[in-house]
């Protein structure tokens, strides 16, 4: 059944579909085969109406000019919005089967790992990573781990530091899990253990501020999904720069499941794990 | 417990970068950590660009030169374009794309050097000069384009500006491309690209 308010796909040329996909894999990585077709037509159609747009090149038009921050809007259609524990966990899973092997074994004693989650919103994505650590890396407890989670939203910020969260940002954990690490509160939503939440630094940052970017140094893995596909040409070549600095050498970056390094800046390498592609600052930059 | 909390890793902002002539001295610097640290604090900075320019041309590490044209693209003025179009006739391939890249981002300053660019006697740097129209606005990279279409002799330059109007060409370009298959019709790949590039603008199938 058709949602209400939801306009029905109206007529778009596989001709004009086939451009808008070539625009948006160059501008976002973001790939539709035609499969997907049915998908990108009614996500196209909501944005056409949404925007006013009297046919599909009037909006085409509109998209290129970024008129409105529409890019934005279009990103925001076609990528699920909601943050939710354990979400693209194949990172994760990478992170304990393979990118935490290499980085111990060029740590000296004592020295302490460092995971950066940027943006980290409402803190989901960096009480992930510590719980995953805590449930699935055998050696957790033969180091100290360091895990920041940061954003330029300061009421996410807020939230995260509270960490309470409902059910659905719970979906993908166990029972167990849930019983282990939270606490049910009166009002039916789950407060994440005090441990935890005191165990996390929560900083607000701004990505494209070298500056502010300055102050976030020597990371072991940056989480950094999501986000880069919003910026335009500059401001992600800013940002790549940034966060290779913010980096310790042989240091891996993980993006969201569309984006690609490769496509922003040469600084990285691309690294091919069992469960994930990840991007890694050479160790040794001879350059 | 395993987890602690980070601290004491916060360092201090650094302060703004100054053009003082021992700042502007990180760029010649034997360390290419400094020369690329130099590079990235002299970002947006126009009084920075004659620097800039110069460590550019002597540059030979592919890291600090992205970090010199990322520093120019984020001036993005008349002086940082005039630095970088050059490289477009580069013989070291990474530096050709390091610059498209980089002027691709920063369409109006390169704007007022496409007729010049699409006039080079080199057919390489007018086809790199195509993908320069790509993000600039419609109205105006079609009629780059067509009015380079339209006196072009090279096939392969009417073919990237084929390409390039197939995602942003407005159908005052299909007059244009219409001559274009006539005129090089003994060249298969033209009249090919011409078609799809008139049914991606008219919206109807090749």
């Amino acid at each position: 059944m058709a949602e209400r308010d939801t306009p029905e796909p109206s007529a778009i040329a596989p001709d004009e579909v086939q451009r808008f996909c070539e625009f948006l894999y160059r501008r976002t990585g973001m790939s539709f085969s035609e499969s997907k077709r049915y998908f990108i037509d009614r996500r196209l159609n909501e944005r056409i109406a949404a925007t006013g747009s009297k046919s599909f090149q009037a909006y085409f038009s509109l998209l290129r000019a970024d008129a409105e921050h529409e890019i934005e809007h279009l990103i925001n259609s076609f990528t699920v919005n909601e943050t939710y524990f354990y979400r693209e966990d194949a990172q994760l899973r990478c992170l304990t089967s393979g990118m935490l092997d290499a980085i111990v074994s060029r740590k000296a004693p004592g020295e302490p790992i460092r995971i950066w989650s940027v943006p980290c919103s409402t803190g989901e994505e960096p009480y992930s990573i510590a719980l995953w650590l805590m449930e699935n890396w055998p050696q957790v407890d033969n180091f100290n781990i360091e895990i920041v989670g940061s954003d330029i939203d300061t009421k996410a910020l807020k939230a995260a530091v509270e960490g309470i969260y409902g059910d659905r940002a719970l979906m993908r954990l166990s029972p167990d899990i849930i019983a282990r690490y939270f606490t049910r509160l009166d009002d039916g939503r789950y407060q994440i253990d005090e441990g935890l939440r005191e165990s996390i630094e929560f900083s607000r940052i701004n990505l494209i501020d070298t500056a502010d970017m300055a102050r976030q140094r020597d990371f072991d893995v940056v989480f950094c999904r999501n986000v880069l596909i919003y910026f335009d040409d500059a401001s992600r070549r800013a940002a790549a720069e940034n966060l290779y600095d913010c980096l310790r050498p042989g240091g891996y970056i993980c993006l969201g499941h569309s984006e690609s390094m490769s496509r922003i800046s040469p600084l990285f390498r691309v690294c091919r794990f069992p469960d994930a592609i990840v991007y890694q600052k050479p160790e040794a930059d001879h350059g | 417990m395993p987890l602690i909390k980070a601290g004491g890793k916060a360092a201090d902002k650094p302060a703004k970068g100054d053009n003082s002539a021992g700042h502007l001295a990180g760029l010649t610097s034997a360390a290419a950590d400094t020369r690329w640290s130099t590079a990235r604090a002299l970002a947006g900075r126009a009084d920075a660009v004659p620097a800039l320019a110069g460590a550019l041309a002597s540059e030979d590490s592919p890291r600090v030169r992205e970090a010199i044209m990322t520093a120019l693209m984020r001036v993005g003025n008349e002086a940082s374009v005039k630095v970088m179009l050059p490289y477009l006739a580069a013989d070291d391939a990474g530096l050709r794309a390091a610059a498209v890249e980089a002027l691709q981002g920063i369409p109006e300053a390169v704007a007022p050097f496409m007729q010049a660019l699409f006039a080079d006697t080199d057919s390489d740097v007018r086809i790199l000069a195509t993908e320069l129209a790509r993000n600039m606005p419609e109205a105006e990279a079609t009629r780059l384009l067509c009015a380079l279409i339209e006196n072009e002799q090279h096939p392969n330059v009417c073919a990237a500006a084929i390409d390039v109007l197939t995602e942003v060409g407005t159908k005052e370009a299909i007059p244009v491309l219409e001559r274009c298959a006539t005129r090089f019709a003994a060249t298969p790949f033209v009249p090919f690209a011409v078609s799809v590039a008139i049914a991606r603008i008219s919206g109807t199938e090749a």
